[in-house]
């Protein structure tokens, strides 16, 4: 930029001016609001009573987080659920052990040890005799989303990274393909679970009708209760597999060929080939693809919202889902507001390690 | 000039008032798309309410209303947060049970001084419709029917399993003779005696409000302490669970597949509300459908007193609105009041003496069948709490009949957990 008059601006300044409308939207719209969801959360605040009476909220500190989150006679045991702080101790054990002997770096063996030990230390706390939750289905709504998120994400990277390596070739057969298999990705949830419905249907639906051809008996997906959560899942894996497909192609296509072909020398080919040069070679398109989807698929709501309304019994109820009916069917805005903190905390959690991933040499 | 500019300002005033109101109008039903303006001839709760505001819109003088697109299933968040937010709907239509919740904290106007003025006569309502739209001495909306559950019948699978007398169907009065007149339709039919929407919307919650109602019990007291952990309610949940484990109906149905069962003819009874009446009419007299003789009766007393669950529908006006948009609202209320025939048509109860007592009215199809039913309509005590303790109760309920969670177990949670919502 050369300017004859004294009044141009400065780089800085420059840089500050094309900033500026970015930067404005992002405050008004995500820090403003995200600042005051935790002001809301420390007030006992009812969403109609204050819009027609800004004074009809109280502070109350950090009450709503305990309402929620804990309960009365709330005791810690080692043996309260021995399976989950069982694996816990194994994974501490594994960390150790892998350091030592070299097979993991620093940055895995330290998360595997965090994660593990929150294993051990979290299912331990129990209401001890007389003692109950607060809130007795705020915990078992976190499980049910850790269930969601440990199903889907397996579910879609794996179909993703398969589907990606089967249309990784440049005919018009797998370009159309491609086309399709991303379609799914751009209808919206209401489509989505609508076109799901149907299908799950036990009267109508297609897999009702494939079941009863061959024989079998048609299973209530959506109302039974060990299937509808994998029904959700199903659904939500047919949705979301477009963009990791897209990311695991983008990935694959940087592999260069002659590493295939001097494999194919030492005899690697097809599956063999996949394991040991493709797998490696994708670890971190793995690794993004695997984060980004824990921190969508924790905001899961409207597959649980329109297909199960999260019954049956509570089995597909999800974090997203209970902080909406707190907020807007039951008005209680502080409460919902302290929920969707914690969920925050989970995702920024997230967020930290995909940052720090991404900044890892491989 | 100045002349001049008096007939500008002249004119203006006459413009701005010859502009029609627009009204914003908020309702459930679902959406009916070509409902047109014929208030006699549409079928079906969507499209006669549709028919009734587009008959609204072109009839009123200088009023035209736009219907907001809401989700029935999201109806009272979708209300709330446009409250919250300061832009409600200028009319809507809510549930009577919802009063406490919005008039409570003055969010609906008090139109009882205001009711005269576009020729509503709230003489003309029934007690129990007064009694609905009222909350602490005022009038917050205007009624328009009382709905309940109701045994919709298919005559012809009763009559092959013996269960029909002088043309009417013979329906239990004991929790004993229940599980009997299923296994004789079982026996005589292989088919299933009763069908409801036991896995979704409130309706199993709907049938055992309404046995324990009928012990002369409820799930909770005015006072606000939760009564659900007791024999009334066992009684009542093991009146229909005894169907289930007998293999007799089928839990695992929601609203839409029950109700396809019912029209397919494979089952003797449907529980489900007054609103499907002339829909069901309708079905059986088309000659693919396997519904051919369809009969309409009061729930039946299985216990002491008879009791059916009941609510209203009626439609309010945000307390915000004021001066011409106002008295356009009102207009619209007026408009639906005096359409009561048509709602009517639904199968629901009208709420205008008048109307009550008019011939169109008594020979609306079925009608005869269900007239004890405004007797027994009953409903919980009222409470801001109403949706999330209904919600308490179809989970545990569901749990009980999808997932095999004890009867004891599943009543104290429920109990323990509408105690929560009341003492929040």
């Amino acid at each position: 930029m050369v300017g004859k008059s004294g009044n141009r601006l400065s780089q800085a300044q420059a840089a500050w001016l094309l900033l500026a409308p970015f930067l404005i939207t992002y405050l008004l719209f995500l820090v403003y609001p995200f600042f005051q969801g935790i002001w809301i959360s420390l007030h006992d605040w009812n969403l109609l009573e204050v819009a027609f009476n800004p004074d009809a909220k109280t502070f109350v500190g950090f009450r709503n987080y305990e309402r929620v989150m804990w309960g009365r006679n709330i005791e810690w045991g080692l043996f309260t659920a021995p399976f989950w702080q069982g694996l816990g101790f194994v994974g501490l054990a594994l960390s150790v052990f892998l350091r030592r002997a070299d097979r993991l770096s620093r940055f895995n063996a330290i998360a595997l040890g965090v994660a593990s030990l929150l294993l051990v230390v979290l299912p331990g706390f129990h209401p001890g005799e007389e003692g109950r939750w607060y809130d007795r289905r705020f915990w078992p709504t976190v499980g049910n989303t850790l269930v969601f998120v440990g199903l889907a994400v397996p579910g879609v990277t794996i179909s993703a990274m398969v589907l990606a390596a089967a249309l990784n070739r440049e005919t018009k057969a797998m370009g159309a393909l491609r086309t399709l298999f991303f379609l799914s990705q751009v209808l919206s949830v209401t489509v989505v679970t609508l076109i799901w419905q149907i299908m799950f249907s036990p009267r109508q639906g297609l897999i009702a009708n494939i079941t009863e051809v061959l024989g079998g008996t048609p299973i209530n997906w959506l109302t039974d209760e060990q299937f509808a959560m994998a029904a959700i899942v199903i659904a939500t894996i047919w949705w979301s597999l477009g963009v990791a497909m897209i990311l695991f192609l983008a990935g694959l296509q940087d592999i260069s060929r002659e590493i295939y072909e001097a494999a194919a020398l030492d005899n690697a080919r097809g599956v063999k080939a996949f394991w040991y040069v493709t797998l490696p070679n994708l670890k971190r398109t793995i690794t993004l693809v695997v984060v980004l989807q824990i921190i969508l698929h924790f905001q899961v709501f409207g597959q649980a919202h329109l297909m199960t309304q999260g019954g049956p019994n509570d089995t597909t109820q999800v974090l997203v889902r209970y902080i909406y009916q707190t907020g807007f069917r039951d008005s209680e805005l502080g409460r919902a507001s302290a929920m969707a903190v914690f969920l925050f905390l989970i995702m920024g959690t997230f967020s930290v390690i995909q940052f720090i991933a991404g900044r890892e040499k491989t | 000039m100045k002349h001049a500019l008096l007939t500008a300002a002249a004119v203006a005033t006459l413009a701005t008032s010859a502009f029609a109101q627009e009204i914003t109008l908020g309702r459930f039903f679902g959406a009916c798309e070509d409902a047109g303006t014929d208030t006699t001839a549409s079928v079906g709760e969507a499209c006669i309410i549709q028919s009734i505001i587009n008959a609204a819109d072109a009839e009123i003088d200088g009023v035209s209303i736009n219907t907001l697109p809401t989700d029935w299933g999201n109806y009272y968040d979708q209300i709330k947060a446009a409250y919250a937010g300061g832009t409600p709907p200028d009319v809507h239509v809510m549930h009577r049970h919802r009063i406490p919740e919005f008039a409570g904290i003055g969010a609906l106007a008090e139109i009882s001084d205001d009711l005269e003025s576009v020729g509503i006569d709230p003489n003309d309502w029934s007690e129990n419709a007064l009694a609905a739209v009222s909350y602490n001495g005022g009038i917050y909306g205007v009624p328009m029917d009382f709905h309940a559950n109701l045994w919709h019948v298919n005559m012809d699978i009763m009559a092959e399993a013996g269960l029909v007398a002088d043309g009417k169907p013979v329906l239990p009065s004991s929790p004993e003779e229940l599980l009997e007149h299923a296994q004789k339709v079982k026996e005589a039919t292989g088919k299933d005696y009763l069908a409801a929407d036991f896995a979704q919307f409130p309706i199993g919650v709907r049938l055992v409000l309404a046995l324990m109602w009928q012990q002369n019990a409820n799930i909770f007291t005015d006072d606000g302490t939760a009564t659900i952990n007791n024999d009334a309610a066992k009684n009542a949940v093991t009146a229909i669970t005894q169907l289930f484990d007998a293999g007799l109906a089928n839990p695992r149905l929601n609203y839409a597949d029950s109700q396809q069962a019912f029209l397919n003819g494979e089952a003797a009874i449907l529980v489900n509300g007054t609103w499907v009446v002339d829909f069901y009419t309708a079905e059986a007299a088309k000659s693919e459908v396997g519904l051919d003789n369809y009969y309409v009766a009061d729930f039946p007393t299985l216990f002491e007193t008879g009791a059916t669950w009941a609510d209203s529908h009626m439609w309010a006006i945000p307390s915000t609105l004021e001066g011409d948009k106002k008295m356009a609202a009102l207009k619209v209320l007026a408009f639906i009041n005096d359409h009561n025939i048509d709602w009517a048509r639904t199968g629901h109860m009208a709420v205008c003496t008048s109307v009550v007592e008019s011939d169109a009215y008594k020979s609306l199809p079925h009608r005869d069948e269900y007239a004890g039913t405004a007797a027994i309509a009953r409903d919980t005590p009222p409470s801001e709490r109403y949706g999330a303790i209904q919600d308490v109760l179809n989970r545990e309920l569901q749990a009980i009949w999808l997932t095999g969670k004890s009867v004891d177990d599943a009543l104290s949670d429920a109990e323990i957990e509408v105690q929560d919502l009341l003492d929040r």
